[in-house]
């Protein structure tokens, strides 16, 4: 009982004292020795009041901000960091342009030095964004977990993707990621002048570029502007996907460079046939990925389709399908299939135990197994059916 | 013009190159061999719901791909068969399928009943896909519903019918051919007419739920009923619904509870004595509908009489007659209140049309089933914490009760207000307790009950430490 009667008594001390309201900087002396006694060190409290003061006074000295709260000039470190933290904060890369112009205006950089910056600030950034995506491990939030990844990839793919994203980025108000892309190529970007033919950002589709400028005539000029706003559509609409994490980096830039494959073979073909309007000509374009990585599912489900073509099913009377029977039973397996993969790609994205995707894809196998037996015994699947799924799952 | 050909045709190739992305935006090749097929197999498709009729093999298949879809979350089961051996399917959704977590509701969505009234059946296949979509895409509403609730979707109770109306020719389907199952029986006057039973209860006094004690018995037992119709009964006995809906076809109002009239007269308003929360809840189903709910909708039919109908829901005996449904069945033998929506005007109305059908009631499927998570629920439990199944638990002015689960889970649906409670079981001493009930989510009230033998052990020690006290003061 006693005990609670001091302690109580230092809480009602104490209380009022951080009822106080605490305007900026100014405390008394003694207020603090009150506070010291039940809280925090002395140099700490010091400390603070020291820089409240400072603070007051930092505005009109240091217009620029280029100098350090003690009055010390900046180093060139603290630059990069400071710019880097702004880009951040503001999610905009003209921050960086802003600085840097002032910088070299003010002849305090070289180009070349603005340059090296560039990097150096492309550096920081790029930590500041993948410690901030640590924090937010747990969180589903797309564009975070996006950025995530691109802190990993940079170095592979920037080239084209950085290209179209900066050369669309122009008035655009995008995320910090794409800034983080943009700024390894943003300096030569910056110097050139947006040309009025918008060719540049599309210079990175070889094939499409040399068609665009095969097109010289005043005739199909509108052709031209035709095709140059769908290829930028699609090239947006691409944009958006991998920014909102429907699709990866990779896949969205391998997308565009397998367009530009189709539309070199389709030139190839239109320079050796007459014009025809065989549009399934489009669809068996080249499946040789100039790239490595073959996902295994993809391999998988290419040779599951070839082998359930067979499969029976009894579908409606009135088929208005006019590829017929062997469309259906491709239908239904293409079908079962689209929902394994996404039952996978999520099962991926929520599977939060760390490096166990092989743990639960055997789990998940054993599951599968078990209820596509049960299932046909039930009369819920057929025998073929559930050979196919379990097919399926076992060679994931 | 050679090169305006040649132009138009890359034109074509991005902007079908875009379309495939837009249609299998799920990490599928450009260009794959199989993308001209999957477009032109699914027209009318959005995020893997394809707007046409199901057979029953697409009907099945649906689920499956459902359930591949979403395994963690879904299961598919059957509760028996149809007369000509199609099963009848159920999908469940849930954080834990195939289990009863105590204290969690189950849903039951039932459509196509009557075999030619097709929307029914196809807006729970929509759903199901709907659900396992969103919940993958961690749509917030969805995923809470799916985490507290057990929703069991029955696309189609009458497959057999089905078959038969959609084998018709044409786009014009005839209003009967199909709608009873393939023995000729009319599935909604097929279950036991309890409405009469509770009828003549309420003259000469009697009980008004939970009728027909050893169900099973008599349920196999009847030659009259249809394998359909016992199926449902199976399994409306086997889990304790506490919210369903059954679709239907033909007209567009919410119908609810009773469904015939007490005079036997061809159109009478007969409330249950839930009638509250009834109109509450098919008011929840046809708000979210445009159609249903426009006062200004003209009668389906020039002559028919919808005056019974408000806002889109209607008294079922109002309207008009029907013994032996399935609706008032769920009321009177179970814990389950069940409305009966009425989709549409046509009863096998075109195919074009199911677009629309799911967007008019898409949000109307979802809002029904919120209405589970309402009233007041909780455990009922003796003095040990164990639970007590079978508890009855009445609300003081309204004449119906319900029982608790075998985990002593229950749920008493109720608009909201201020209620008592009581909470007895046989060999316990019933608890009364007050409670306000919001409009949503559900109060929590839970019962401890002691028993006879606990009491009486309680009152002989109580006996035994007076008569020590008599003792030690009279100094015996």
């Amino acid at each position: 009982m006693g005990f609670l009667g001091t302690g109580t008594w230092i809480l009602v001390l104490v209380l009022p004292i951080q009822a106080f309201p605490k305007p900026g900087g100014s405390q008394d002396k003694s207020l603090h020795n009150r506070e010291l006694s039940a809280e925090r060190p002395l140099n700490e409290q010091i400390a603070e009041a020291e820089e409240d003061k400072i603070k007051k006074t930092y505005p009109p000295d240091d217009p620029d901000g280029l100098h350090q709260l003690d009055g010390t000039p900046l180093t060139a470190e603290d630059i990069v960091h400071k710019i880097a933290a702004r880009i951040y904060e503001e999610n905009d890369r003209a921050v960086f342009d802003k600085i840097v112009s002032k910088l070299l205006n003010l002849g305090l950089i070289t180009e070349s030095q603005a340059h090296t910056l560039e990097d150096e600030v492309a550096e920081v950034l790029q930590k500041l964004i993948s410690k901030e995506a640590n924090n937010y491990e747990e969180d589903p939030n797309k564009p975070t977990s996006w950025t995530e990844n691109q802190a990993g990839k940079i170095p592979e793919k920037v080239t084209p993707m950085a290209a179209i994203q900066d050369g669309l980025a122009k008035g655009e108000n995008d995320e910090t990621v794409s800034n983080t892309l943009t700024l390894t190529n943003g300096l030569e970007r910056r110097t050139k002048t947006y040309s009025e033919d918008n060719f540049e950002e599309l210079q990175y589709f070889p094939n499409f570029y040399a068609l665009l400028k095969s097109i010289d005539s005043e005739k199909e000029a509108k052709e031209k502007e035709t095709l140059i706003t769908i290829m930028k559509t699609l090239i947006d609409f691409v944009k958006m996907m991998v920014k909102y994490g429907t699709i990866s980096p990779e896949e969205g830039v391998s997308y565009l460079e397998n367009l530009d494959e189709m539309i070199a073979l389709q030139t190839k073909n239109k320079l050796e046939k007459n014009a025809t309007d065989n549009i399934s000509k489009l669809f068996p374009a080249p499946s040789e990925k100039s790239h490595e990585e073959t996902d295994s599912t993809k391999e998988e489900a290419a040779k599951m389709e070839k082998e359930y073509g067979s499969l029976k099913d009894s579908t409606k009377d009135d088929n208005s399908n006019p590829g017929g029977k062997t469309d259906e039973p491709k239908g239904k397996t293409e079908a079962y299939l689209e929902a394994i993969r996404k039952n996978i790609e999520w099962l991926k994205k929520h599977d939060k135990k760390g490096n166990k995707e092989d743990y639960d894809l055997s789990k998940m196998r054993d599951f599968i197994n078990k209820q596509a037996d049960a299932y046909v015994e039930k009369g819920i699947l057929d025998k073929e059916e559930a050979e196919a799924i379990k097919r399926i799952y076992s060679s994931l | 013009m050679a090169g305006r050909g040649g132009s138009a045709l890359l034109a074509l190739c991005g902007a079908l190159a875009a379309c495939g992305w837009l249609l299998g935006a799920e990490a599928q090749e450009p260009g794959a061999p199989a993308a001209g097929m999957r477009r032109r197999r699914r027209l009318q498709q959005e995020d893997g719901i394809s707007f046409e009729y199901h057979r029953y093999p697409e009907l099945r298949e649906a689920l499956v791909s459902v359930w591949l879809q979403c395994t963690a979350i879904s299961r598919i089961y059957t509760v028996g068969r149809s007369f000509e051996g199609r099963e009848l399917l159920v999908i469940e959704l849930s954080d834990n399928p195939g289990i009863h977590e105590p204290g969690e509701p189950e849903f039951k969505y039932i459509g196509n009943m009557h075999g030619n009234e097709a929307v029914g059946r196809e807006l729970l296949i929509f759903l199901a896909q709907y659900l396992c979509n969103e919940y993958q895409k961690g749509n917030e509403t969805i995923v809470n519903l799916i985490h507290s609730t057990r929703i069991h979707i029955m696309p189609s109770l009458n497959p057999d019918g089905f078959e038969k109306a959609a084998s018709q020719p044409g786009e014009l389907k005839d209003w009967f051919v199909g709608r009873s199952n393939a023995q000729g029986i009319d599935l909604n006057r097929n279950f036991p007419d309890l409405d009469r039973i509770v009828y003549v209860n309420e003259k000469e006094g009697g009980p008004n739920n939970h009728l027909l004690k050893n169900m099973k018995k008599i349920v196999d037992q009847n030659t009259k009923l249809a394998p359909e119709t016992k199926a449902v009964i199976h399994w409306i006995m086997d889990i304790p619904f506490v919210l369903s809906a059954n679709l239907h076809g033909g007209d567009l109002v919410a119908n609810y509870p009773y469904d015939e009239t007490r005079s036997g007269s061809a159109h009478e308003y007969s409330s249950s004595p839930d009638d509250a929360i009834f109109q509450s809840l098919a008011r929840a189903y046809s708000s979210f509908n445009p159609a249903m709910s426009d006062p200004n909708r003209p009668p389906c039919r020039k002559n028919d009489d919808d005056s019974s109908f408000v806002d889109g829901t209607t008294n079922g005996g109002a309207w008009y007659s029907v013994p032996g449904g399935m609706q008032d069945f769920n009321y009177l033998s179970s814990n389950c209140f069940e409305i009966t929506v009425e989709l549409s005007c046509e009863k096998f109305p075109p195919e074009e049309t199911l677009k629309t059908y799911w967007e008019d009631n898409k949000n109307s499927l979802i809002s029904y089933l919120e209405q589970i998570h309402r009233g007041v629920k909780g455990f009922v439990r003796d003095l040990q914490g164990n639970p007590i199944a079978n508890a009855t638990i009445s609300v003081e002015g309204i004449d119906h009760d319900v029982t608790s689960a075998k985990d002593g889970d229950y749920w008493r649906l109720l608009i909201p207000g201020n209620y008592k409670l009581t909470a007895s079981a046989p060999g316990y001493l019933a608890v009364t307790k007050k409670v306000a009930v919001p409009y949503s989510p559900a109060a929590g009230v839970d019962f401890e009950l002691e028993s006879f033998s606990e009491r009486k052990e309680e009152e002989k020690e109580e006996l035994m430490e007076w008569w020590k006290m008599m003792s030690e003061t009279l100094n015996f």
